[in-house]
């Protein structure tokens, strides 16, 4: 083969592999949150419970802020655990539940049934998961003491690995 | 079919619809009542830096920047052309901030603010994305001078072939005279 096309080709091919490679290596899924580092977008909205509730207004303690339906197979397998969660760190840790894309009606009978782990809030259009960047349900976003957003978890979380984060959002 | 009958059949189509397919089934109108202090965009993306659009225009406008924004829960589909809740409940928010004043790039910045640059359809000309823009035109460059290159070296070989052929008679000629 004549041995400048070969190089050439090598030219070509090599940074694709090198960039296959390098691709290969993280999930195209995980995107991650714009809002990581910074403060956490405010927002007002009405609970269940006829309560509003002001982000800005929870300063001072961690905040743990789940996206949420009741037609999500893993919002419902995580919820047992948040249940839990919000048990263990009551009065340590806000939590809160954003409705995602469902009906209040049908929040209202999954908690009397399976009970609640904090205030479902209603996102009128979605403007407040717009806000945060939700893709789907459930997502997670936590908050520290001083309103700066720590993390986002895409997915269902284990309860193991909340009580790791929530544990090191409380202690700083 | 008796009136209780009737009334459970409505209401069980009534919580049917109020899963998912509620915000679906709702209007703009619908989508849009009572969500003004929800979140304040000036936050993220200070004052209406344009005029607020309406009619012919805001449609237009809505039209295009959506057809540039990626569903975000769809496969490479545009809110534009998404019926899913998401890309509806983002085109809602997209016509409220032309109607409110805010301009093409003011809107971009708001939801790459939330989503990432993910939420565009095409990546931005610059940094790393510009080897998505340039290795293709590249890629077709060094193609087309590789074509040249190799026949550029044919016609010269075709000739010393051809010179060979003519050569062969010759040649035999010799091989018999010399008598090898």
């Amino acid at each position: 083969m004549n041995r400048k096309v070969a190089l050439v080709g090598l030219a070509l091919v090599l940074p694709m592999i090198v960039m296959l490679a390098l691709g290969f290596r993280s999930d195209p899924r995980e995107i991650e949150s714009p809002l990581l580092g910074k403060p956490a977008p405010d927002f007002t909205l009405v609970g269940l419970d006829g309560r509003s509730y002001t982000l800005s207004e929870l300063r001072g303690k961690p905040v743990f802020i789940n996206f949420w339906a009741t037609w999500c197979q893993p919002c419902i397998a995580e919820h047992p655990g948040l249940i839990r969660a919000a048990e263990a760190y009551r009065g340590r840790v806000e939590f809160l539940g954003v409705i995602y894309q469902d009906s209040g009606s049908n929040i209202a009978s999954f908690v009397a049934q399976r009970g609640g782990w904090g205030p479902s809030l209603v996102d009128e259009a979605s403007r407040v998961a717009i806000r945060y960047g939700v893709y789907g349900a459930p997502e997670t976003f936590l908050i520290d003491a001083d309103g700066v957003v720590v993390e986002k978890i895409t997915g269902a979380i284990g309860l193991a690995d909340l009580d790791r984060k929530l544990s090191g959002l409380v202690h700083g | 079919m008796s009136r209780a009958a009737i009334s459970t059949f409505v209401l069980a189509v009534a919580i049917g619809f109020s899963g998912p397919y509620g915000a679906v089934a709702a209007t703009p109108a619908e989508l849009g009542a009572g969500v003004a202090s929800a979140v304040d965009v000036r936050d993220a993306i200070g004052e209406p830096a344009g005029r607020p659009l309406e009619g012919e225009a805001l449609l237009e406008s809505l039209d295009e920047i959506t057809s540039l924004m990626r569903c975000p829960v769809c496969q490479g589909l545009s809110v534009a052309d998404s019926p899913v809740a998401s890309a509806l409940a983002i085109r809602e928010e997209v016509r409220s901030l032309l109607v409110a004043g805010y301009t093409r790039d003011q809107i971009f910045d708001y939801f790459e603010g939330a989503y990432g640059e993910f939420i565009r359809l095409s990546p931005r000309a610059r940094g790393f994305n510009l080897v998505v823009w340039i290795a293709p035109a590249l890629m077709v460059l060094v193609g087309a001078w590789l074509v040249w290159a190799r026949t550029r070296r044919r016609p010269a070989e075709a000739r010393a072939a051809s010179v060979d052929a003519d050569l062969e008679p010759f040649r035999e000629r010799v091989r018999r005279e010399v008598g090898y």
